[in-house]
């Protein structure tokens, strides 16, 4: 988020899409209700009518992966009737600037496109640059090669007419929808987006969010109080696992992973990889990465890390391909890895294409199941239609504490690193994961240094025997989390003084920090994380500054400098989150203590600006409408298909709509938790929702000749489930392209290993992802559905 | 202590549950096997029961306004009548009022069912089994909300547990003047929502704003008490036979039983 749950309530307009708030986040309504007691007014489009639907003033049904075509008709609409706002658009945004001439769109192609390899050459799509090598601007906004005329004609496409027959949305409902939401392009009126799921998991993942944002550009919503760009995280610490490098294609804090052919050295990771400016008006915050690779490095190796040895740089691992979910999978089904470590993770329920997965299990030597209960992965050798007699992998499960059972920081959708005491002890043997990963990693260490000692030759010692590791104190068995907290701060390595904030880290290896961005999480103040004031800040907006501590720099609402003007004026006069009293500022910390005048407001872009034009992409610098992989229709925008930048994996299986007519989607129902595993053992829950179901309108079931309550079996190309069927008038076929299309929703918190269960519906799903992320593609693909 | 209520709002309702759940973690009552769904959409299981005293209603979804469709999500307990008919027809007099609250002692209940059939809501049940573990629930007596008075609270576990402010607890003058003041906003939206509870048996403890009027929902707006003549014959003649049931409560269920149907073919013939 780049605002926080309590900030919803400042909201004149509430668009939720691809999210189910009610459902999924319900807590998160008390904010979403408290912005309609004010007059706010919530907008909710989703493929059915869902329980956040039922509180909304507007609904819109919406075709799963469409919300391009939805987003991009907005813009359009915005942009015909001028309801912009002028003034943030042309200072605070990429309009103005000149784009390459030779940059072109044709076929829903943009200039550089290699079919062969599914790729971009992106060399023309640059600004134009002065002879200062800053970009060229055009602030009337005329120049037929600016950002704000390139979108302006890329958008006109998206009529009306056009978006009603690819998304199924009924054109007036669109159009109302259209001037409620930009109604928020006046400098005091706001509008917020609260996004999950049902955005990133697509082909499309990445450019769905950038249509968002885009239009939250345009209606000068982002920086303000009740505006920007809101993803709702799916679980609790989601927000602090992605900050601390969950993800394949980064180290902590964001810094992009070294990739082997390129990023060779130090310097040239360096060079590749931190973002330069010749325009004195951008903070280009980036530019100091190098503080921050090297802070990582010398908290990971210590003393071992030195200028000499580049800190370390060669014993990190680095990417010689992409390692998303998908392709570990493949490569784990062609045999390629020798064990597992899952560690709350349940991929037989909850990965995509579950059968292979499960199926690529069996590949293993050896698999780790670290979890609270028994998963439905833990036991995957006995799931329905396995020989447990052919399966050789050998399967360790360690119980494990739950989040009352340890101490240590949470951090939630709003960034709000929260301190957690340990409640109660952990029952049996359950331990920390904490404990788990340092007996580890000291057992391996052990293992190196005693095949070392013996002279034996082994492979890539020194990432380990160089690791910097004392997160135990003397005569202790449990490590302690307030230490690994202070590291992950940061502090003078000489000294071992805590850092203030990232601003103190430096590039000389003089100083560690395990993530630069929660430096200031626990420094000589204290551990900030473990804050619990009440005390509201001067501005009154709920951002309780003094409860727990928000990265960057416990700033509330990131890219604040841009809710006032140039001259540091809020534009909203009475949701004022920052201003500027002529010597400094007041209110939430400034994205940076420039004057307003001085520095633009979007400090981590080199630009300083908002992009309204990315040429960051894989898949194009605007947002283009292409069908998901299996669709059940033509594309009218353009003659491609499938996202033609998204990589397709040898051995992949897709379905037609000739034999699955039905556009299926999955989602979660507020009474279940992700994979299950820890409601589906709960009585409580159980009674509300005990089996696996899904969902279909009254007019699918009459033409399959399925009632209410029904068992059903659902089909795609992967493989085949059963499920009660849920007939119910909050399904209903989409108008698509004069064709009405049904869809097949599901569930899929259900599977095999626990007190109920049922079939995981991601037997079904496809392996394949979005272009920049490969997200697998869970939120539309097509099946086929028949009465048991 | 001025008189409590429950404020109902199903403008307000997401339908997240938290109440059902909460108030079987507060008051430590089983889950109950379900299959399926019971009811309409999401309702599960089908009614109040014996274990489950609070529970979320779904009703189907009505789309006659294509861009706003209606679908109604109605928190159900017991309403706690000023004048409860349970109350009023209890042979032996487990059934109290505490601080407005209609409460059952258990150890007083012969579990004869007699305020099961004169609540016109359906709200007790006379529980047909134990449940090991959860010794709030006993066999062969009648059970239902107390608004956690029994196991007392500053705020009731399901008002506590609603994260969207559609169940809230206060004064009752208090919640019927808020429910007046948030219908008059709601007219616009919902043109026949109404307000349920504030006469219906001499005024209900949970005032219910609904997004329809209350006969939409089965709920009877002018309900009649039971007849207490009528109650009052079967009452005395229990007394008079439970003097011969030495104590036992099967005994003196089977005495109500036939006191019942003594006083139903009298007053047939």
């Amino acid at each position: 988020m780049t605002n926080h749950w309590i900030d919803i309530q400042h909201a004149d307009v509430i668009m939720i899409i691809g999210s189910n708030a009610a459902e999924n986040h319900p807590i998160s309504f008390k904010w979403v209700q408290e912005a309609r007691n004010k007059g706010g007014k919530l907008i909710s489009v989703d493929p059915r009518f869902t329980r956040s639907s039922s509180i909304s003033d507007l609904y819109s049904p919406i075709r799963p992966g469409t919300d391009i075509a939805f987003m991009n008709g907005i813009i359009n609409y915005a942009l015909q009737n001028d309801r912009i706002q002028k003034e943030y658009v042309v200072e605070y945004t990429n309009a103005a600037f000149l784009v390459d001439p030779k940059f072109g769109f044709r076929n829903g192609l943009f200039t550089g496109y290699d079919a062969g390899k599914r790729k971009y050459d992106k060399k023309n799509w640059g600004y134009q640059l002065d002879d200062k090598g800053i970009p060229k601007m055009d602030k009337t906004l005329k120049d037929p090669n600016c950002v704000y005329q390139l979108l302006k004609k890329h958008v006109a496409r998206y009529t009306p007419e056009k978006v009603s027959a690819i998304t199924g949305s009924p054109k007036d409902v669109y159009l109302k929808i259209a001037e409620l939401y930009t109604s928020t392009h006046k400098p005091d009126k706001v509008a917020t987006i609260m996004y999950a799921m049902g955005t990133t998991q697509h082909t499309v993942g990445t450019q769905n969010i950038r249509t968002y944002a885009m239009l939250q550009l345009l209606m000068g919503n982002v920086g303000m109080a009740g505006g920007g760009i809101n993803a709702l995280r799916g679980e609790s610490n989601v927000q602090g696992s992605t900050d601390h490098c969950l993800l394949w294609h980064i180290l902590p804090g964001y810094l992009g992973i070294p990739k082997t052919q390129k990023d060779v050295n130090l310097d040239a990771y360096i060079k590749n990889n931190t973002p330069k400016t010749n325009d004195p008006m951008s903070a280009n915050w980036w530019q100091h990465k190098p503080k921050y690779l090297i802070s990582l490095l010398k908290a990971f190796y210590g003393d071992a890390a030195t200028k000499e040895n580049d800190f370390g740089y060669d014993w990190i691992p680095k990417a010689s391909k992409p390692y998303p979910h998908i392709v570990l999978f493949e490569d784990m089904y062609k045999g390629m890895h020798k064990g597992g470590i899952f560690m709350g993770q349940n991929p037989v329920v909850g990965g995509p294409n579950a059968n292979k997965e499960a199926k690529a299990l069996e590949r293993l030597d050896w698999l780790v199941c670290a979890d609270l209960w028994e998963t439905d992965t833990s036991i995957f050798w006995k799931r329905p239609g396995a020989n447990p007699k052919s399966i050789k992998t050998e399967v360790f499960m360690l119980p494990m504490a739950s989040s009352v059972e340890k101490e240590g920081s949470i951090v939630n959708s709003g960034r709000w690193a929260q301190w957690r005491y340990m409640a109660v002890e952990p029952p049996g043997e359950a331990k920390s994961d904490l404990w788990l990963i340092d007996k580890l990693f000291k057992e391996v260490r052990r293992l190196y240094e005693a095949d070392v000692k013996a002279g034996k030759k082994v492979a890539l010692p020194d990432p380990i025997l160089k690791a910097y590791w004392n997160f135990t104190h003397e005569g202790e068995d449990e490590p302690d989390p307030h230490t690994v907290a202070k590291e992950i701060n940061g502090f003078d390595w000489k000294s071992k003084e805590l850092v203030q904030n990232f601003t103190k880290l430096k590039d000389d290896g003089s100083t560690a920090s395990g993530n630069w961005l929660y430096s200031g999480s626990y420094n000589d103040d204290g551990n900030m994380m473990a804050r619990r004031s009440q005390k509201d800040a001067p501005n009154g907006l709920g951002m309780y500054p003094e409860w727990s501590w928000t990265w960057p720099v416990n700033r509330r609402i990131i890219y604040n400098r841009a809710s006032v003007n140039r001259k540091g004026e809020p534009w909203n006069k009475d949701k004022a989150v920052i201003k500027w009293t002529g010597s400094k500022w007041v209110g939430d910390v400034p994205d940076g203590g420039w004057p307003p005048d001085k520095k633009n407001p979007f400090i981590m872009i080199p630009e300083g600006v908002g992009r309204l034009y990315a040429t960051g992409l894989a898949d194009g610098p605007l947002p283009e409408h292409y069908e998901p992989m299996e669709s059940p229709t033509k594309n009218i925008m353009n003659t491609q298909k499938l996202n033609p930048a998204t990589v397709i994996l040898p051995g992949t299986k897709f379905g037609a709509s000739a034999q699955y007519p039905y556009v299926a989607t999955t989602y979660r129902v507020t009474e279940h938790w992700q994979a299950g595993a820890m409601t589906r053992n709960l009585p409580w829950l159980t009674e509300l929702v005990p089996d696996m179901f899904c969902e279909i309108s009254p007019e699918l079931a009459k033409k399959k000749g399925i009632k209410n309550g029904d068992k059903v079996q659902i089909i795609s190309k992967r493989g085949n489930i059963e499920a009660f069927a849920l007939v119910t008038k909050r399904v209903q076929a989409w108008n698509v392209n004069g064709k009405k299309v049904e869809m097949v929703g599901m569930i899929w918190h259900f599977g095999h290993g626990c007190a109920v269960s049922g079939d995981s519906c991601n037997q079904l799903t496809p392996h394949i992802g979005d272009a920049n992320t490969m997200i697998p593609e869970y939120k539309a693909f097509l099946v086929d559905i028949k009465k048991v | 202590m001025a008189d409590k209520a429950f404020l109902v709002d199903t403008t307000k309702c997401q339908g997240c549950r938290a109440c059902q759940v909460a108030c079987k973690q507060w008051n430590g009552n089983p889950g109950q096997e379900t299959k399926f769904f019971e009811g309409t959409e999401f309702t599960n299981p089908k009614e109040l029961s014996a274990i489950t005293w609070n529970h979320v209603r779904f009703s189907e979804l009505d789309r006659s306004i294509p861009e706003r469709p209606v679908w109604s999500i109605r928190h159900t307990k017991c309403y706690h009548c000023n004048e409860a008919n349970c109350l009023r027809v209890c042979p032996v007099k487990a059934i109290s009022k505490e601080d407005g609250w209609t409460v059952i002692d258990q150890n007083k209940c012969i579990g004869c069912g007699a305020c099961v059939e004169a609540c016109i809501y359906k709200v007790p049940h006379i529980a047909d089994q134990a449940y090991e573990g959860y010794k709030s629930i006993k066999k062969d007596k009648s059970h239902k909300c107390h608004a956690c008075v029994k196991n007392p609270r500053e705020i009731p576990a399901c008002a506590f547990a609603c994260p969207s402010g559609a169940l809230t607890y206060g004064e009752r003058l208090k919640v019927i003047k808020e429910a007046e003041k948030r219908l008059e906003g709601y007219k616009k939206d919902f043109a026949e929502a109404s307000i349920y509870g504030k006469e219906q048996f001499g005024g209900l403890h949970v005032i219910t704003i609904l997004k329809y009027k209350p006969e939409k929902f089965g709920l009877e707006v002018a309900p009649k008490p039971v007849d207490m003549t009528k109650v009052e014959a079967v009452n005395d003649l229990y007394a008079l036979m439970s003097l011969f049931t030495f104590g036992l409560t099967p005994l003196k269920r089977s005495a109500y039983k036939l006191a019942k149907s003594m006083v139903s073919r009298e007053k047939l013939s």
